[in-house]
C-alpha cells in the first residue's frame, strides 16, 4: 500500500511519486503520514518535510501552505519548498541574517513584522535541512 | 508607363516598411511569449490542485462555517471577470472573448430575466469592446504587460471576494483564454463562486468529512481566500500567454502575407519595366526604318 503524493509550489512540481510514508511540520506539531489516514487538512508550518519511500528518505524544506490528506493521496500545496541538496547553506545564512538585521532595525519604523518573522522561519527551516543532509546527497547525479 | 512603374515602386517600399514592423512585432511577441507560456506552465499544477482542493472543501464541510463556502438562494446579480488584452493586432483574441462575454450574457438572461450583469474588465480593448456593445461595466483594471506574482493582482482579487462577501453579487464567473498550445487558445468560462463541487469526484471520495487542523475556522479563513485568489491569477497568466502566442500568429500571418505581396508586385514591376523597354526599342526602330 503506498501513498500517492504531491508537492507543489506556484513556481513547480517539487516532487511526485508513490510513497509509503511522509512526515510533515503543521502548525500544532509534526505529524507522519501512513497509508489509509483519515481526511484531514492541516496549515503546514516552515520546517524540514520527509518522504519515504523503500527506505530512502526525501528530505525538503517548506514554508507555509495547506496539507491536504485523502483516502491514501497527499496533497500540499506550498508556497516555497526546496529538496534538501538544492539548498545553498551559505546563501541560507545570509538570508537569514539579512532577515534578522531587518528585524533588529524595524523598531523604529513599523514595517511588516509577520512577513519578516515568516522569513526567518523559512530560511531557518532551509537551513536546518541543509545542515542535516549536507553529507548525504540523495541523488547520484549530484 | 513611367508612371506605372513609379506608382509600384511606391507600393513596394511601402509593403517593405509594413513587413519589416510586422516581423519585428513577431520576434518581440515571440519573446513574450516565451515567457507567458513558461510562467502559465509552472504554476498550472498549482493552480489545479489548489481548485481540486477548494471544490473538495466546498464539498465536505460545512457551508456555515465559512460566508465563501455559502451558497445564495436566488442569483440577482452576476459579476464578470473578462480578461483581455490592452492592446490589438493579435488576430481573433479579443473577438472570440466578447463572442463568449455576450453568449454568456444571454444565457443568463435566460435563465432569469431579471438578472443584473455587471463586467470587470482587465485590459483595455476588453473594456471598450464590451462598452461599445452596451454592457454594464462595474470595473476596469489596468493590465501590466508582464505579471509575475500574485500580489500584482491583488486589488482585483480582493474586489471579487469581497464583493461576493458583502452580498454585492451571488455570482463569480472568469471567462478567460485558455491557452491549450501555442497554435490553439480557447476562450473559456469558470465559475468561481459559489463553488460547484464536481459530482463525479465525490462519489469515489465517500462522504466522511474532513478534519481540521488546528481548526477549521482559521484554516478555511486563512487558506480559502488565497486558493481563489491563485484561480484568478492563473485565469490572468493564461490570458497573457494565449494573447501573445496569438499576436505571434497573426504577426507571422501578416509578414507571410506580405512577403507574397512584394513577390506579385514585384512581377509586375519588372513586366511594367520589360514593356517600357520593348516599346522604346520598337519606337527607335520604327524611326530609324521612316528616315531610310
Amino acid at each position: 500500500m503506498a501513498i500517492k503524493f504531491k508537492i507543489v509550489t506556484p513556481e513547480r512540481v517539487v516532487y511526485e511519486n508513490e510513497v509509503d510514508s511522509v512526515t510533515l511540520p503543521t502548525q500544532t506539531g509534526e505529524i507522519t503520514v501512513l497509508p489509509n489516514h483519515i481526511p484531514l487538512v492541516a496549515a503546514l508550518k516552515a520546517g524540514e518535510l520527509t518522504a519515504r519511500k523503500n527506505k530512502e528518505e526525501f528530505p525538503m524544506a517548506v514554508s507555509g501552505g495547506l496539507i491536504e490528506i485523502n483516502k491514501n493521496e497527499v496533497i500540499v500545496l506550498a508556497d516555497t519548498a526546496e529538496h534538501a541538496y538544492e539548498i545553498n547553506e551559505q546563501w541560507a545564512e545570509e538570508a537569514r541574517s539579512r532577515a534578522l538585521k531587518l528585524i533588529q532595525e524595524k523598531h523604529k519604523e513599523e514595517v511588516d513584522y509577520t512577513a519578516l518573522t515568516a522569513t526567518i522561519e523559512k530560511e531557518l527551516a532551509r537551513l536546518k535541512v541543509a545542515r542535516r543532509h549536507k553529507s548525504k546527497l540523495p541523488f547520484q547525479n549530484q | 508607363m513611367a508612371l506605372a512603374i513609379r506608382k509600384i515602386k511606391r507600393q513596394i517600399r511601402s509593403v517593405k516598411n509594413t513587413q519589416k514592423i510586422t516581423k519585428a512585432m513577431e520576434l518581440v511577441s515571440a519573446a513574450k511569449m516565451r515567457r507567458a507560456v513558461s510562467a502559465v506552465k509552472l504554476s498550472r499544477s498549482y493552480a489545479d490542485l489548489a481548485w481540486q482542493a477548494v471544490l473538495n472543501l466546498s464539498q465536505k464541510t460545512d457551508p456555515e462555517l465559512h460566508l465563501l463556502l455559502t451558497k445564495p438562494k436566488e442569483i440577482k446579480k452576476v459579476g464578470v471577470l473578462v480578461v483581455g488584452s490592452n492592446r490589438g493586432l493579435c488576430g481573433v483574441f479579443n473577438q472570440q472573448l466578447l463572442k463568449k462575454a455576450v453568449a454568456f450574457a444571454a444565457s443568463e438572461k435566460e435563465v432569469s430575466s431579471d438578472v443584473a450583469i455587471d463586467f470587470i474588465t482587465l485590459g483595455r480593448k476588453a473594456a471598450l469592446s464590451l462598452v461599445k456593445a452596451g454592457f454594464n461595466i462595474a470595473a476596469d483594471f489596468p493590465k501590466t504587460e508582464i505579471i509575475s506574482a500574485v500580489g500584482e493582482i491583488m486589488p482585483l482579487s480582493r474586489m471579487l471576494l469581497d464583493d461576493f462577501l458583502d452580498k454585492k453579487y451571488d455570482k463569480i464567473v472568469l471567462i478567460y483564454t485558455d491557452f491549450i498550445s501555442s497554435l490553439r487558445q480557447q476562450p473559456t468560462i469558470k465559475q468561481l463562486l459559489p463553488l460547484v463541487p464536481q459530482s463525479k469526484k465525490s462519489q469515489e471520495n465517500g462522504t466522511a468529512e474532513y478534519i481540521f487542523e488546528p481548526d477549521a475556522d482559521s484554516i478555511l479563513r486563512n487558506f480559502l481566500p488565497r486558493l481563489l485568489e491563485m484561480q484568478i491569477y492563473q485565469a490572468v497568466l493564461e490570458s497573457n500567454a494565449s494573447e501573445h502566442s496569438s499576436r505571434m500568429l497573426a504577426m507571422r500571418n501578416a509578414s507571410d502575407s506580405a512577403g507574397g505581396l512584394l513577390a506579385d508586385l514585384t512581377l509586375g514591376f519588372n513586366k511594367a519595366r520589360q514593356a517600357g523597354i520593348t516599346q522604346e526599342i520598337a519606337e527607335i526602330s520604327v524611326s530609324k526604318a521612316a528616315m531610310e
